[in-house]
């Protein structure tokens, strides 16, 4: 059985290279994910390794709660004082202050253009020129800067830039700008690519200047003396100083610092993952057609085989093996090709200014393990079922020509279909509306779409003739037999053309769902913006979300013609056991902004002590906090804070009181948050808005190149920018499956027509024309194409919707992108036309004499 | 070899399998091409077309009869009859539509799909196929070969009828003499060569002249 369906397969060649393909695909893209995952944590161990080389302890705050993607960073540092105490331990050998601040600085061209590239992009790091063995430069030309006025560079940054010792450079700091010279290049540890990252060396009381961390630093380095071990070292530091200080070994350190990136860089993995199981369940449905396709034509086949003394285990197992080698054989193929995954990923980076650190694609076993599985599993299950459907051929049904389906076995199917449906759909509503957490309710919502679109594809045999009548009449009405017969051809096996089109249905269903998604959340947060900012201007950082420095408002504060500068700033804190982030507002936002007040006034804001706070509504109710409590806020470096709620308000974009807010003067001192995310701007009455608002871009641009300032239409459109881009992410990632499914169609018709060889000889013989032939294939090929678009665009339309009302009270409103869903329906269709070229091509070859031809 | 088909005949082409009767309709119908030599039909030299001119050649002048019927299965009969008409985009003779389905004794079934039909009323669906568009000659290749004797004489007594009739012009490529007795003229073909050409009256006439050969 082995040799036969070895035999199967090489006789079959052109099918099962399609199929291949389809499971290919996908493959490749869980295993270039993995790889790129092995390259990526691979590269972060060497750079944080290189860091902290030559450092045998290091001493930092100890934090309460570590920070991540939704609770910034919080400026918690230790004293300079503590260098003498540490080198009071015994065992010490030298200690010295350590500063690494990623949100200050921006290293400018000669336009005063931050380098790299615009809005944002990898960050830039000032760090303090440290003594040996601390140093993880190695000076490739000039040496670490000696005065205030001079800078080193790492070497891959000095490269692209082009710089040459001597130089000079225009940084700018926390308070604006300031020219350096440039005293060396110095490469980092083993000189691996920091991910676009540039590292800019001051001396120690400069970088404590412009990052605002005068008399402080974020660590200590510690050297240990001859013959004390790191452990023993870090255990006497431990011992010796207070336990709001931490002492780790410069390999914990690493591997913590490694860690905690590689975290950061973990929806990266997640997320390439998802779209790669989203291939791998297309190429499912492709495969699952295929073999039922095959299956049905080789009824005689097996006919023959039962009646020469196969059991039907023998039938299915030559199936089933036929899937395994083909599986085993597309993974494999689909594995290479994840290098090539790797490497478009990272060019894509590249392309937009975020070099991935890499010292070249690490294969680990899990890369070739885990596709493998998927590739050979997701085949299998996918063949399984029409491997069982061929057993069911009794030898007496080789003999007649048509195979026609049980009564019974339909009507199973359907209610199975049916269930699957409901089950998906409850599963959708549950995941919605059921559960409190959108971590809880992602998991749900993808279950409850798979079993949907894998629901919906069994039934859809049914949907497959009004649909067809629907695209196909107009077809049939302007080119009237071609497009009859089209018609009619997607007809003759309802649940083949379902398969096939459900492929594509379930990209169309996932890119109008994120079309949808994405207008509701431009949307809304246009609506809040409109409702919630009644300034003239907003300053935020180029990137749209860093934090940037206070100096940048307290500057356009004094400009003529500006009234009120009024600074938002955060922090990361725990409350009830959770960490939120709690806002620091001013007492002059009210003239800037409207608060949706439920419990208070403006006047309850203006009035509000250093020991008062504001809560957003939903979130109090939710934590049972009602106006008058007293709740304590717990900073990131473990400073208990207690303050009163005196008041409420509605916030559902999370614009100003996402959790707490209090006085931005408690935030500054209490929280170590010295930074602000957002200021806005007000312009005094009678002034003339042009002009200041020119003048106010100017200064920011002219002396904080970090920060942007931008009027409200402006902030409303790089909002949507924003999301504009992600969605163009996703739209990417789901052309692969798109794709793929576009392979299901051509396989679908090639399988099709080879079946319909004597049909479209005979149509030559009366008369048609190749064109003719090509024609009618393309219509169905489009009618296919048109049915899974429709289908698709229904269920994306409907779980959207039931998205968006799940996430109303979060302040989402529902946006219907007409024109964009109506596009995506002309590219599908455009899609199906070029699908079915070369089906066509191959029918139209087809000469009346094959129909001529005796059995 | 040189041979003609006047109008108005029922010719049947005999000979045994590998006699060249097939190659020789396929060169007829422009189905093939000869390495050398010349077809003609109806004033138009077959073997000098090319693609589209034998389809043109196909829609106005050649009509088909297969032995495997070969209607198009999600179409009615009535649907398959007009079909070549549809196909060449000419308007439909409607009087001449339902002629032809009386013709051919299926009035009252030409809504239904080839499915539904038995085969010997597919195999006349064919027949009106092959005679909806008037063609010069219709070239009817084992018709009976797939039908019971019943059904076969059906079949065949409706191609008589046409050339009666209609004056339609039929070829009959056949390995039965059954089915050869019904033509005004038998060809036999051995090895490639015409073996014997005559007119004929009954098949055993037609069974001495395959068995001389």
């Amino acid at each position: 059985m082995l040799a036969l369906a070895l035999r199967g397969l090489g006789a079959r060649k052109l099918r099962s290279a399609l199929t291949a393909f389809a499971i290919l695909l996908g493959v490749a893209m869980v295993a270039g994910t993995f790889m790129l995952k092995g390259s990526l944590d691979t590269a972060f161990d060497d750079i944080f390794a290189t860091a902290n080389e030559g450092i045998d302890v290091t001493v930092q705050p100890k934090l309460a709660f570590d920070s991540g993607f939704d609770t910034p960073a919080s400026g918690v540092s230790v004293p300079a004082s503590l260098i003498k105490r540490i080198e009071a331990v015994d065992g010490v050998s030298k200690a010295a202050g350590d500063i690494g601040d990623d949100t200050s600085i921006a290293i400018l061209d000669e336009n005063g253009d931050r380098i790299g590239p615009a809005g944002g992009g990898p960050p830039q790091i000032a760090n303090n020129a440290l003594p040996e063995p601390f140093n993880p430069f190695t000076w490739t030309d000039g040496g670490a800067p000696t005065s205030d006025d001079e800078v080193a560079i790492d070497s891959i940054t000095a490269d692209e830039e082009g710089y040459e010792v001597g130089q000079t450079i225009s940084i700018s700091g926390r308070e604006g700008v300031k020219e350096y010279t440039l005293s060396g290049i110095g490469r980092f540890g083993s000189g691996v690519p920091l991910g676009g990252a540039s590292l800019a060396v001051f001396t120690t009381p400069e970088v404590q200047r412009i990052t605002d961390m005068k008399g402080k630093y974020d660590s200590i380095d510690v050297e240990a003396a001859e013959g004390v071990s790191p452990e023993e070292l870090r255990n006497r530091i431990n011992d010796a100083l207070p336990s709001k200080y931490e002492a780790q070994t410069g390999e914990e350190a690493a591997a913590e610092q490694s860690s905690d990136i590689k975290d950061g860089f973990g929806f990266l993995t997640t997320a390439l993952l998802v779209f790669a199981g989203i291939s791998v369940f297309v190429g499912a449905f492709l495969i699952f057609n295929t073999f039922s396709i095959t299956v049905a034509q080789r009824t005689s086949e097996f006919g023959m085989l039962r009646t020469l003394g196969a059991s039907s285990r023998q039938v299915l197992a030559s199936v089933i093996v036929e899937a395994l080698l083909l599986g085993v054989l597309a993974s494999l193929l689909g594995i290479a090709l994840g290098f090539g995954f790797v490497q478009l990923v990272t060019a894509a980076f590249k392309a937009i200014g975020f070099e991935l650190p890499q010292s070249g694609v690490v294969v680990p076993t899990v890369a070739i393990v885990a596709p493998l599985i998927v590739g050979v599993v997701a085949t299998l299950l996918s063949a399984v079922i029409p491997a069982i459907r061929a057993t069911r051929v009794t030898p007496l049904e080789a003999l007649r020509d048509t195979a026609t389906a049980d009564e019974r076995t339909t009507r199973r199917r359907a209610w199975i279909a049916r269930l699957l449906v409901l089950v998906g759909v409850v599963a959708i509503g549950y995941g919605l509306f059921g559960t409190a957490s959108f971590g809880g309710a992602l998991p749900l919502l993808g279950l409850g779409l798979i079993l949907l679109f894998v629901g919906v594809a069994m039934l859809a045999g049914s949907l497959v003739s009004p649909l067809a009548s629907l695209v196909g009449r107009p077809i049939e009405a302007l080119r009237g037999v071609t497009g009859r017969l089209a018609r009619e051809n997607t007809l003759r096996n309802p649940s083949r053309t379902a398969v096939t089109s459900a492929a594509l249905m379930i990209g169309v269903a996932l890119v109008v769902f994120a079309a949808i998604f994405a207008k509701s959340a431009n949307k809304s947060v246009a609506d809040a913006l409109d409702q919630t900012y009644v300034g003239d201007m907003a300053i935020t950082n180029t990137d749209g979300f860093s934090p940037f420095s206070p100096s940048v408002g307290r500057a356009v504060a004094k400009l003529p013609g500006v009234e009120t500068v009024s600074p938002i700033g955060g922090a990361g804190a725990l409350v009830d056991g959770k960490t939120v982030i709690i806002t620091g507002l001013d007492s002059n936002l009210t003239s800037v902004a409207n608060l949706d007040w439920t419990d208070g006034d403006d006047a309850t804001f203006e009035n509000l002590r250093p020991d008062q706070a504001i809560a957003e509504e939903q979130w109090a109710a939710d934590h049972g906090i009602a106006v008058g409590d007293q709740v304590e806020v717990t900073a990131q470096s473990g400073r208990k804070v207690t303050v009163e709620v005196a008041g409420t308000v509605r916030d559902e974009v999370q614009l100003l009181v996402p959790t707490l807010a209090l006085p931005i003067d408690t935030v500054r001192a209490k929280f170590d948050s010295n930074v602000d995310f957002l200021d806005l701007v007000g312009f005094e009455a009678d002034a003339d808005v042009d002009q200041t608002e020119a003048a106010v871009k100017a200064l920011v641009e002219k002396r904080f190149p970090q920060a942007q300032a931008q009027s409200q239409q402006e902030l409303k459109d790089s909002q949507s920018d924003a999301i504009n881009q992600l969605l163009a992410v996703i739209y990417v990632l789901l052309a692969l499956s798109v794709i793929i499914s576009l392979f299901g169609v051509v396989n679908t018709l090639v399988l099709t027509i080879y079946e319909r060889t004597r049909e479209i000889g005979m149509l030559r013989a009366i008369g048609a024309s190749r064109s003719q032939i090509r024609r009618m294939v393309r219509y169905e090929s489009l009618i296919t194409a048109m049915i899974g678009a429709i289908i698709g665009a229904v269920i994306g339309i409907a779980v959207a919707v039931a998205a968006v009302e799940a996430l109303s009270d979060e302040g989402l409103v529902l946006g219907i992108p007409v024109v964009g869903i109506v596009l995506v329906l002309i590219l599908a269709g455009l899609a199906g036309i070029l699908a079915g070229f070369w089906p066509a091509r191959r029918a139209s070859k087809i000469e009346v004499m094959e129909a001529l031809q005796y059995e | 070899m040189t041979i003609d088909f006047p109008s108005g005949e029922l010719t049947a082409i005999v000979g045994p399998s590998g006699s060249g009767k097939s190659t020789l309709m396929h060169l007829l119908a422009g189905l093939d091409k000869p390495t050398g030599g010349q077809a003609w039909i109806d004033g138009v030299e077959v073997t000098a077309l090319d693609d589209k001119g034998l389809t043109e050649l196909r829609r106005h002048k050649l009509g088909f009869i297969f032995q495997f019927f070969n209607l198009v299965p999600v179409l009615t009969a009535v649907e398959n009859v007009e079909l070549p008409l549809k196909i060449a985009g000419d308007p439909i003779d409607e009087e001449w539509r339902d002629r032809l389905l009386e013709t051919v004794g299926l009035t009252d079934r030409a809504d239904h799909r080839p499915a539904e039909l038995s085969g010997g009323q597919q195999q006349r669906v064919a027949v009106a196929r092959a005679l909806i568009s008037r063609p010069a000659v219709i070239f009817a290749d084992e018709p009976t070969g797939n039908l019971d004797s019943t059904s076969s004489t059906g079949v065949l007594e409706l191609l008589r009828s046409s050339v009666a009739e209609l004056d339609q012009t039929v070829i009959v490529v056949t390995h039965d003499p059954k089915v050869a007795s019904y033509a005004d003229r038998v060809v036999v073909l051995a090895d490639g060569r015409i073996a014997a050409d005559e007119k004929i009256s009954g098949e055993q006439q037609v069974i001495d002249l395959m068995r001389d050969v």
